[in-house]
């Protein structure tokens, strides 16, 4: 029973150390899957920039990889050794996983630390092994030490409150995020691509059931009708 | 065609074979339940509506899973994405697996506090609890099938529990398993459990349930005893006006039914875990592991107490309780309606404690939450323990002679 004490505060310490860490807060992003261009912007910019590294094992790539030009035997699933020995995960289903803004928080979030192998870091994920990519075009970003004053009003910190721009990538801040949001609306088709049939086909049904449930409701109280009155009698 | 019909009289031909009508009188038409019954009685029903689904949808599943460690979560993703509704025939499966334990819960919630399990129903709930048991079986061994994270995980914990048992535990998880830890073997006969024995099991089971209500008649409100056999001004025929009744509620609860399915399958992790989208790694643990809402109360049991051996037996106490609860009950009356003020304390207590151990157990351990898990175990067990004597000293009120309103 002691012992089971002191493992319960060795929990509780681990748990107070983990909220020293700073909280992050997962930017909302405003995707639209019916939205048929930005997703072949999106799946365009994953074929040339992401597929490099990353699987979609779900989504036929392969299609989409040669029509992009990219070359087969050059294709993730292809190579074997990974730098570190860490392989890429798949991304098929990384939205239904993370949440489309977790991936869009993440993208935004690399920052140069050169205590790490690859000499960048993550806000989300402070240990990635993948390399910041996504800085080519957002720009080098670096942290920046907490405002003191804002820490005691806010629960969670926004990426942009953590992190600075330092040196400027290919792309304008604004195009990054339509970029982003391009990337992360094909991803998050990439996981649910049943997703637009699927809300659509959901108001017919329950308007149906609505429908029904008139019809059937009128009918149950004429049968019931009769009851009520002998109750009243 | 009438003509020859009428020649050969179908149904004459039948009757003189099968006692099609005597079904029809004994169990629709000349079967009286209480004219009052009220929301909570629509909830039987909707168990019987929610396990055809399972029937139906399981079916088309297992047409196109494969069963095994290499293809079980690639053959998933191929009915979500390549079968022409496949995404909408398994959440349909999965939204079923959870809205059958949210109407088991209600209808055996009903049974409390309407006392369905006082004499001569006794039977009746021991069937009923057997059938959750069934079903927490089916539930589990078909949630290891998507061969996701949790699932593999989920089945790794819940499997080493027989590894409490002294001096034979370590044996017969191994036989669970058919492997040292959970493996191709284990998902394949899990699979065959889920889809063949325990389901032939649970109909038998529902059907003997059935068997037992209509021999005894359905409780009432007011927990008084009325003729289930004639037409009497407290009782209606089941058919036409409780077929109708229930078909008013089947309506209601498929328009919920299917807003989940269309519109929040995932149940924002409750229905689906976030982490079970991913593949199935026995090397990697994930950062935390818990069943499905359905089990979490006895979850919470488990984790509140120190010992495994000891967490193990109380878990299954608080399962075995139930089983024992009409002998439990002494009261003279069955319905809360006619009970003291004790026995409605004792069941917001029950209530608190139940849904209060639901959601510690979805959550990670803290101090804190062990202490609430421990008040909210012994509310749980208060209930049921203290029951012979709250229900025996406390002033009931009279009953009615007639159902009322």
């Amino acid at each position: 029973m002691k012992y089971f004490f002191i493992f319960l505060i060795f929990i509780f310490a681990n748990v107070s150390l983990a909220q020293e860490e700073i909280p992050i807060a997962l930017e909302k992003v405003q995707i639209n899957l019916s939205d048929t261009q930005s997703l072949s912007r999106g799946a365009k910019f994953f074929a040339t920039n992401c597929m490099v590294c990353h699987t979609l094992i779900y989504m036929r790539y392969n299609k989409i990889a040669e029509d992009a030009g990219v070359l087969y035997d050059k294709m993730p699933i292809n190579v074997k050794t990974w730098p570190n020995g860490v392989k890429p995960p798949d991304l098929s289903l990384e939205a239904s996983r993370r949440g489309s803004n977790w991936i869009y928080t993440y993208l935004h979030s690399f920052y140069i630390d050169k205590k790490r192998p690859n000499g960048v870091s993550n806000l989300l994920v402070p240990t990635t092994a993948m390399p910041g990519i996504p800085s080519i075009f957002q720009g080098q970003q670096i942290r920046v030490p907490i405002d003191q004053d804002k820490r005691i009003y806010l629960w969670k910190y926004q990426w942009y409150d953590l992190l600075a721009l330092q040196t400027p990538g290919t792309m304008t801040p604004e195009q990054f995020d339509a970029t982003m949001t391009d990337l992360v609306n094909f991803l998050t088709y990439a996981s649910e691509p049943y997703k637009v049939q699927q809300e659509r086909l959901g108001w017919w049904v329950i308007g149906f059931l609505l429908i029904l449930f008139i019809f059937v409701y009128l009918l149950k109280r004429e049968y019931w009708k009769d009851v009520e009155r002998s109750r009243l009698s | 065609m009438e003509n020859f019909l009428k020649k050969i009289n179908v149904i004459a031909w039948i009757e003189n074979r099968y006692p099609l009508r005597e079904f029809w009188y004994k169990h629709l038409t000349h079967y009286y339940a209480a004219r009052n019954f009220n929301f909570w009685y629509y909830f039987g029903s909707f168990s019987l509506l929610v396990l055809l689904n399972q029937i139906v949808t399981g079916i088309w599943l297992a047409m196109e899973y494969t069963p095994t460690g290499e293809e079980a979560f690639n053959s998933v993703q191929h009915i979500m994405r390549d079968v022409h509704y496949g995404w909408l025939i398994r959440f349909m499966h999965t939204t079923g697996a959870s809205a059958f334990f949210v109407v088991v819960y209600l209808h055996m919630y009903r049974a409390l506090i309407y006392g369905s399990y006082k004499f001569p129903r006794e039977l009746l709930w021991l069937i009923g609890m057997t059938i959750y048991i069934t079903l927490l079986a089916e539930a589990f061994t078909g949630y290891v099938l998507p061969w996701g994270q949790m699932s593999y995980w989920g089945a790794e914990v819940i499997t080493s529990f027989a590894s409490a048992i002294p001096f034979i535990g370590d044996d017969i998880e191994v036989w669970l398993r058919g492997d040292y830890s959970i493996s191709t073997v284990t998902l394949h006969r899990f699979f065959s459990l889920h889809v063949t024995a325990i389901p032939m099991v649970l109909l038998l089971l529902v059907f003997i349930h059935l068997v037992a209500l209509h021999y005894v008649g359905s409780n009432n409100p007011d927990g008084i005893d009325i003729d289930h056999e004639h037409q009497t001004p407290d009782d209606v025929p089941f058919q036409p006006y409780y077929t109708i009744k229930d078909l008013v509620g089947a309506v209601v609860f498929l328009i919920v039914f299917f807003s989940v399915i269309f519109f929040m399958p995932a149940m924002g992790g409750l229905f689906l875990e976030a982490e079970n989208f991913t593949p199935a790694n026995p090397l990697q643990t994930p950062p935390e592991i818990s069943p499905v809402w359905y089990m979490t109360p006895y979850y919470a049991i488990l984790r509140a107490i120190p010992n495994k051996l000891l967490g193990l037996i109380a878990m299954a106490s608080a399962i075995g309780l139930m089983f024992i609860l009409p002998w439990l009950d002494r009261s003279r009356v069955r319905s809360i309606r006619y009970k003291g003020m004790l026995s409605k304390i004792a069941i917001v207590v029950f209530v608190i404690s139940f849904i209060g151990l639901g959601y510690l157990g979805i959550h990670s351990v803290s101090p804190l939450r062990t202490t609430m898990a421990r008040v909210f175990a012994i509310g749980y067990f208060a209930f049921f323990l203290l029951m012979p004597f709250y229900t025996r000293y406390e002033k009931t009120k009279p009953l009615p002679e007639h159902i009322t309103k």
